[in-house]
């Protein structure tokens, strides 16, 4: 399944809408919609705040192969941001010490199989996979 | 969608999905509170990075004052994003049952 999508946070309800559709149509357990959906999300999330006046569509691509759901995002005309380097949040800081920001890569990690970046000629594409069976 | 209200007994109802769209509305509503609170996460589904960052501005500004946030009936996907995170060192948290 692909689909382009605006670049606006207004376009996440409708990414929720068209994934939900093809995990139930594949019967894909909710333990793995959940953080597919997260990871989905948070990716087109960054997408949208770092490059909210590029007016290209950003495509996602979904499918299950293999015993996974493998997904893929490509944001054209974009600067290189490499979502696979750990971002060395620290999870045990003390409340004091916390600011809101910064997450959602240390999320990404903790919540996929395999996850890849490229990027040439300007084009970003993120890769990840959940186990069908995690 | 997501709806946030008091509920009948003065806690904090929180339903639906609460993702980067919907971060301002819940902003909006968090700032207008005070004291010790709880918030009920039984119907709420899903829950961003960036709603992360509005529990946690508002529990820095609650503790700051000498109130804070518990948070209940947190299903099991948010509890493991909470864990991932590192909230439950920071925050009263409760999963359906106690």
């Amino acid at each position: 399944m692909q689909k382009k999508l605006n670049r606006s946070y207004d376009s996440l309800e409708e990414m929720y809408e068209v994934t939900e559709r093809f995990f139930l149509n594949e019967d894909v357990e909710p333990s793995i919609r959940f953080p597919v959906h997260f990871v989905m999300e948070e990716l087109f999330t960054n997408m949208v705040k770092y490059h909210p006046d590029n007016s290209n569509d950003i495509l996602l691509a979904i499918n299950t192969t293999d015993g996974a759901v493998t997904v893929s995002m490509t944001d054209y005309d974009v600067d290189a941001f490499d979502v696979t380097v750990d971002r060395n949040i620290n999870t045990d800081a003390p409340l004091e010490e916390r600011t809101p920001g910064g997450l959602g890569i240390h999320l990404i990690h903790k919540m996929v199989d395999s996850l890849e970046y490229d990027y040439a000629d300007r084009c970003s594409t993120i890769t990840f996979t959940k186990g069908l069976n995690a | 969608m997501f709806q946030i209200d008091f509920g009948d007994n003065g806690e904090i109802i929180c339903c639906g999905r609460l993702d980067a769209a919907q971060c301002e509305k819940a902003q909006a509503f968090m700032d207008e509170i005070a004291d010790l609170q709880t918030l009920d996460f039984a119907e709420l589904e899903y829950i961003s990075s960036a709603g992360l960052g509005v529990l946690l501005k508002t529990q820095k500004r609650l503790v700051g004052s000498g109130g804070g946030l518990k948070i209940i009936n947190v299903n099991n996907h948010i509890h493991d994003v909470f864990h991932y995170s590192g909230f439950h060192t920071i925050f009263d948290i409760e999963k359906p049952g106690g």
